[in-house]
């Protein structure tokens, strides 16, 4: 019989790091690893984890740090992970993105000015982290975009919101946007499409 | 009561499931003798006669079979383990880990498959691993008597050299089997938990992450991460992508099953 018994019969004792702070600042990649983990288990300190993250190099650290501001899920967590929607790395956008959908409640104080940035791709990122909110707030916001926003490709991420948390009061702004870039044909079509969806008369402005 | 859930196992219940949780809460109220749910509430919170167990036992969902999703099981045999010898330094064990492990019949499948399909069985020392948080569950997996909707996917060969009949549509596993897989309560969610068990080469972790929130799903990620070995493999569910919860693993495609890798050591950075 090859199958033995495990021996983790009476598991070790998991000890966490002795100093938190020098293991997550200064230590071995594992080692900041771990100590990223055990911070927002142990409770929580957002400033801590806010200042390993502007240091961390190494990806997978960051994802921890990451996550552990998700589970801490504060309004100074949410902030932390703000500034890196701007990012020029695809990693770390996606990281901050990821941390901020995962705590809605923390991340709606900064949706609307989020909404107006002067950085297209961070309004476009916003668009998206309304999927997690209320409904009824939720349309509402990306309504309010879709009466302003210059960027097509903005207001494509809001109609593609739209189509899942929406309902018929987004038809009227769906329709001027529509009309707002009528030389868009898919953007045209995708508005067309969501209002379908959304259960009212299709009449698209401009067609 | 489903947030006080949540924080204890990552199961999210929202309101589409109301029905699934009223039931299970009037049972429990039921079981315990509570005249009312405040008072219920209070037993739980104060975890009288380990009520929270019994509690979190009552919504955990034990629907399996043997041979449940083989695809995993044909891609074990064809490629992971022969990837995995390939770095074991002499008399080292293989480890799998079957979390969780429900009634066990995902853990003794794997131990049925292995000895019935992979040649090289006998030159390795294998650890397998179940661990669940339901502990009523994890007691029938120790019992390992099952009945012919769990069996039906083995061959009557199979059930005849590895089980022993126990009563009317009812068999035992093989005593042999049951003495060799340690079967133990975790809950995947908590990593002071996780952790204790050590690395593991392959692990199955089928049909779980469905019932938890983003968090939780990322909150496991990194516990399951963690327990692998560089070079790892982990298996999930059918409707389940890691690629949808976290960056931290590779995707690696064989010819019978997409599976998930933690990258050999210096992978990330």
């Amino acid at each position: 019989m090859p199958l033995i018994r495990s021996r983790s019969d009476k598991p070790g004792a998991d000890r966490p790091p002795g100093d938190l702070r020098a293991a997550l600042l200064s230590g071995s990649p594992e080692e900041r690893w771990r100590a990223a983990r055990t911070v927002a288990e142990m409770g929580a300190d957002a400033p801590l984890l806010t200042q390993a993250l502007e240091l961390e190099e190494d990806s997978r650290v960051r994802e921890a740090i990451f996550t552990g501001l998700a589970r801490i899920a504060t309004p100074e967590a949410a902030l932390a992970a703000l500034p890196y929607l701007r990012s020029d790395d695809a990693n770390l956008r996606a990281g901050a993105l990821d941390a901020l959908r995962m705590m809605p409640e923390a991340s709606r104080p900064h949706l609307k000015a989020l909404l107006r940035d002067p950085d297209a791709d961070v309004r476009l990122l916003a668009c998206d982290l309304l999927r997690g909110q209320a409904t009824s707030e939720a349309t509402l916001m990306l309504t309010a975009l879709l009466e302003t926003e210059p960027e097509a490709n903005v207001c494509a991420a809001a109609v593609e919101v739209l189509a899942e948390v929406g309902g018929p009061l987004a038809v009227p702004s769906l329709q001027r946007c529509a009309h707002r870039f009528r030389s868009d044909p898919f953007l045209g079509f995708a508005i067309k499409h969501v209002i379908d969806r959304l259960g009212s008369p299709s009449s698209v402005a401009g067609d | 009561m489903c947030d006080f859930l949540y924080r204890r196992t990552g199961m999210v219940f929202t309101e589409a499931k109301r029905y699934y949780v009223d039931r299970r809460v009037v049972d429990r109220m039921l079981a315990t003798g509570a005249a009312s749910f405040t008072s219920y509430f209070a037993r739980l919170r104060s975890d009288l006669q380990n009520e929270v167990e019994q509690f979190i036992n009552a919504f955990t969902i034990n629907e399996t079979y043997f041979y449940r999703e083989d695809h995993h099981l044909r891609c074990l045999t064809s490629d992971l383990l022969a990837e995995r010898i390939r770095t074991k330094k002499p008399g080292e064990a293989i480890r799998i880990w079957s979390a969780p492990c429900s009634t066990g019949e995902e853990p003794y499948s794997i131990a049925i498959w292995l000895l019935e399909n992979w040649a090289l069985a006998d030159s390795y020392d294998i650890e397998i691993v179940g661990s669940d948080i339901d502990t009523s569950a994890l007691e029938a997996a120790r019992e390992g008597t099952f009945g012919r909707r769990a069996l039906m996917r083995l061959t009557p060969e199979l059930i005849e050299k590895y089980f022993e009949p126990v009563g009317p549509e009812r068999w035992r596993i093989a005593e042999s089997l049951r003495q060799s897989i340690l079967l133990t309560s975790v809950n995947i969610v908590d990593s002071t938990q996780t952790r204790a068990y050590g690395k593991f080469d392959v692990i199955f972790c089928r049909n779980v992450l469905i019932y938890f929130d983003d968090t939780s799903r990322r909150i496991v990620a990194e516990n399951l991460y963690e327990s692998l070995s560089p070079g790892g493999y982990i298996c999930l569910g059918h409707s389940e992508s890691m690629s949808r919860i976290s960056p931290l693993f590779e995707v690696c495609r064989f010819a019978d099953a997409i599976v998930y890798r933690r990258p050999r050591d210096g992978g990330h950075g």
